[in-house]
């Protein structure tokens, strides 16, 4: 494919004099069309072929299983609660159309944010928001008024990492940001049993339909079987609840290495231990429920595979990850069981997570300085002896 | 009298133009150069004039904080030019040989003063060996593991007897170790071998000898007689016939790059293109220099190295399937085919990728983790000793080894870093200025 006169004519309109300000939003669309021509001046005179976007559109490829699922359940959950008939395309282009302007919205809103602080700073635009602006619309309930995820997401973007700097310094993921301002801000559209089935497609008037999460809280034992929940035709947030289609992403993302496979395990191996232990107390029904439901309700498996493995949020050291992981998985099954107020743990058990990793990098970094340090003694005693 | 060691993290690069096991004799090159900038920490003062004759051995240059520290003459034959740069930086002594010219007469043993003392160096920091340093170990490694490195079994072959004498004259500074390092790049890096039999501490330094420059000790040692030769791999992508040479350190590479550049009579190894440009490399590709078609090869160096110049555009490179493509990563399709490697004497097909000088992105901080560390086998955590340096917190980059490692030792994690970041320059400027704080 001959680009030559897409080349040129990016040379040709690179802003310069009065308009070089605009350089970040040129740079952005710029190297969007074309990996730069840049060549390498010190150091390692070749260089890997992967990039920043590169492993974003990984991400992103990753996701759509779990978002082209999550468009059919919309259609399929609401023609169930109708008791209409609907056939697959139907089902399909009902929740598409509803997905539809939530992506927008998060997109446009978000990316318009990202470039002004770009510009602001004088900084390149930074691809990171295009995995996050994707992920925020696809773990909020199919009802979330489009005003509130708008805000939400500037909230997300603002809050939850331009003020720290932007991609790569922000401590908490700012997807879960985004739901958790969702969550405490307007809670009666975030949680109960009204808000995970659309109605028609542009109407908000409430269906009744509960989440497996939202009948155990209520001390009942979930309707749905385990291969429902397996596959995903289940109530739920837009695109959470299938876990083969998330199984789909993951094993995109741990072949390509783009996520840990220590996070993703631990996050399983925490929560399915927690639930073993609940199942030994045994106290009431939701301890008694077998450990693998865990990992079937909710937002678990979609937590683990795109939110609790996301790097800058996360431990960064190999062993870090391990230990962020299991108490991540820990933590959520233990809020799920233990606090009937939040029927979902996994989101706030992430970012409380979030906010540990620094702690645990250090203490597991510290172990290496001091490995470092009582060899350098041994080594000065002899020194001293001898 | 080998030891050996196992190294399981690192990478091998799939890179094109492995050089043919065929030495071609250049020992018959006229010019020569000596670059102080070669030597970290150096700083000359010029011994010799323009039009001066000098014979094989004679120093030319010496250092001014420390004058036993000189550098030599490769060859006997007249100062032909004396090249300087910004700030009248001395950058080149050049040399023309001339036939018939007697080496040095100086006592023929290992001592500071000797025209070999520059091949030792120094650890941490990399400099000429301080003759006033004990060091706790002198390390050689028999096995050059970085790409297209040639084959040192190869390139010692005939030269026993002087890597014995040259190992027996370094044996009065310390324990020589002659290590043959076991798996994938870095294993066989100074670095990497020390790390892995007794890493450094603070206030503690190693020597290490390129296992060509022992021979070199040696004949010295044996005959009295200094002649710096070495047995270079010229290769790379851009290569048109790669092939080892046999010539003296600082050798001018004007008739290397004649043949391995020239379009015609030697099939294209690669089918790359010769629309762009090529970098010439002195040293590896992973951390060499860049140098001019009539440049010298650097004075440690064995190796040089074409790669085509990637100064074009990559249309929505970032999305497209990318076959050619080379990545660690596994982000492109061409991930999909490595595991097969196995079964690659059984392809129709080889795979091949192109590599060049391409950034492939844009710079961007670091996002992704856990990459550096299966690359890097130092008990050391890469991203935050890099992350140390950029700060330029002198106590956490101690705490964190950075006495342990040199630029070259975070070549691939350079290589495969997704962030760009330029990790080599990052390492070499926390190491400066740790270095002038310990000579302050």
């Amino acid at each position: 494919m001959n680009m030559k006169w897409l080349e040129q004519w990016f040379e040709k309109i690179e802003p310069k004099g009065k308009w070089a300000w605009l350089g970040s939003t040129y740079e952005a669309f710029h190297t969007f069309a074309f990996t730069p021509k840049t060549v390498t001046r010190s150091g390692s005179h070749i260089r890997d072929a992967v990039d920043m976007k590169r492993s974003i559109i990984i991400v992103v490829i990753a996701l759509l299983p779990a978002l082209l699922f999550g468009m059919w359940n919309i259609g399929y959950q609401t023609n169930l609660a109708a008791g209409t008939d609907w056939g697959f395309w139907h089902c399909f282009w009902f929740g598409l159309l509803r997905m539809l302007p939530m992506i927008v919205v998060s997109y446009v809103v978000g990316l318009f944010i990202e470039f002004a602080f770009a510009q602001y700073r004088g900084h390149e635009v930074n691809e990171g928001f295009l995995a996050t602006g994707l992920l925020i619309p696809m773990i909020v309930p199919v009802t979330t008024p489009l005003w509130q995820l708008a805000l939400a997401v500037a909230f997300a973007v603002i809050i939850g990492k331009e003020v720290f700097g932007g991609s790569g310094m922000n401590f908490l993921n700012p997807a879960l940001v985004a739901r958790a301002f969702l969550f405490f801000a307007y809670p009666t559209h975030m949680s109960g049993d009204k808000v995970w089935i659309a109605n028609d497609l542009w109407g908000s008037d409430a269906i009744a339909g509960a989440t497996p999460m939202g009948e155990l809280a209520a001390g009942m034992h979930p309707s749905a079987s385990a291969l429902d929940m397996l596959i995903g035709t289940i109530p739920g947030s837009t695109c959470e609840t299938s876990v083969i289609a998330i199984a789909l992403g993951a094993l995109l993302l741990l072949f390509t290495g783009i996520a840990s496979w220590r996070i993703m395990l631990s996050v399983f191996l925490g929560g399915g231990l927690m639930g073993l232990l609940f199942n030994a107390i045994g106290y009431n029904e939701y301890m008694q429920l077998p450990f693998y439901y865990h990992f079937l309700m909710g937002g678990f498996a979609f937590g683990a595979v795109f939110m609790a493995t996301d790097p800058v949020t996360a431990a960064q050291t190999n062993t870090g990850k391990w230990i962020y992981g299991l108490l991540i998985g820990a933590f959520a099954v233990l809020l799920r069981v233990c606090n009937p107020a939040y029927p979902e743990g996994m989101m706030l058990s992430i970012l409380f997570m979030n906010c540990m990793a620094p702690l645990i990098d250090h203490c597991v970094v510290a172990q290496n300085i001091k490995r470092r340090a009582k060899r350098a003694a041994a080594i000065g005693k002899e020194a001293h002896n001898g | 009298m080998v030891e050996t060691i196992k190294i399981k993290k690192g990478l091998d690069l799939p890179i094109g133009g492995e050089p043919l096991k065929e030495v071609i004799d250049a020992r018959s090159i006229e010019r020569y150069a000596v670059k102080p900038t070669d030597f970290v920490g150096f700083t000359p003062r010029l011994l010799v004039a323009e039009g001066d004759t000098v014979c094989a051995g004679q120093p030319l240059v010496e250092d001014k904080n420390d004058t036993r520290l000189t550098l030599p003459s490769p060859v006997g034959g007249t100062v032909t030019a004396i090249v300087r740069g910004e700030k009248r930086r001395l950058l080149e002594v050049v040399i023309t040989s001339r036939t018939g010219s007697k080496s040095s007469t100086n006592q023929p043993n290992l001592t500071p003063d000797s025209p070999c003392w520059w091949m030792i160096k120094e650890r941490p920091f990399g400099t000429i060996a301080n003759p006033d340093h004990k060091p706790k170990g002198i390390f050689v490694s028999m096995r050059d593991t970085t790409p297209l490195a040639p084959d040192l079994d190869f390139a010692l072959k005939g030269r026993e007897h002087e890597l014995e004498a040259g190992i027996k004259a370094l044996e009065a500074y310390g324990t020589v170790h002659c290590v043959k390092a076991q798996g994938p790049h870095p294993a066989g890096n100074i670095g990497t071998i020390v790390a892995a039999l007794d890493p450094i501490n603070k206030g503690e330094c190693v020597w290490s000898v390129g296992a060509q420059d022992v021979a070199n000790i040696g004949r010295w040692c044996l005959t009295g007689e200094y002649r710096p030769e070495r047995v270079i791999s010229g290769g790379g992508p851009a290569a048109k016939a790669p092939k080892h040479y046999r010539l003296l350190c600082g050798a001018n590479v004007q008739r290397i790059c004649d043949v391995q550049l020239m379009d015609t009579s030697y099939p294209s190894m690669t089918g790359s293109t010769t629309t762009s440009s090529t970098r010439i490399i002195s040293g590896s590709p992973l951390s060499g220099t860049t140098i001019k078609a009539d440049g010298f090869l650097g004075m440690y160096d064995q190796q040089l190295t074409f790669i085509e110049e990637g100064d074009q555009y990559d249309f929505m490179g970032w999305l497209m399937p990318g076959l050619k493509k080379f990545s660690f990563s596994k982000t492109f399709l061409s991930g999909l085919m490595l595991p097969f490697k196995a079964m690659e004497p059984l392809m129709p097909v080889k795979p091949s990728f192109s590599f060049n000088t391409n950034m492939h992105g844009s710079v961007r901080p670091f996002l992704f983790t856990g990459q550096f560390e299966r690359v890097f086998p130092f008990d050391i955590y890469p991203l935050q000793l890099i992350k140390a340096c950029i700060v330029g917190d002198v106590e956490l980059q101690e705490k964190l080894g950075i006495y342990e490692v040199e630029p070259e030792d975070f070549a691939l994690c350079e290589f495969i870093d997704p962030s760009k970041t330029e990790i080599q320059t990052i390492i070499r400027e926390a190491l400066e200025v740790l270095r002038k704080e310990a000579m302050a």
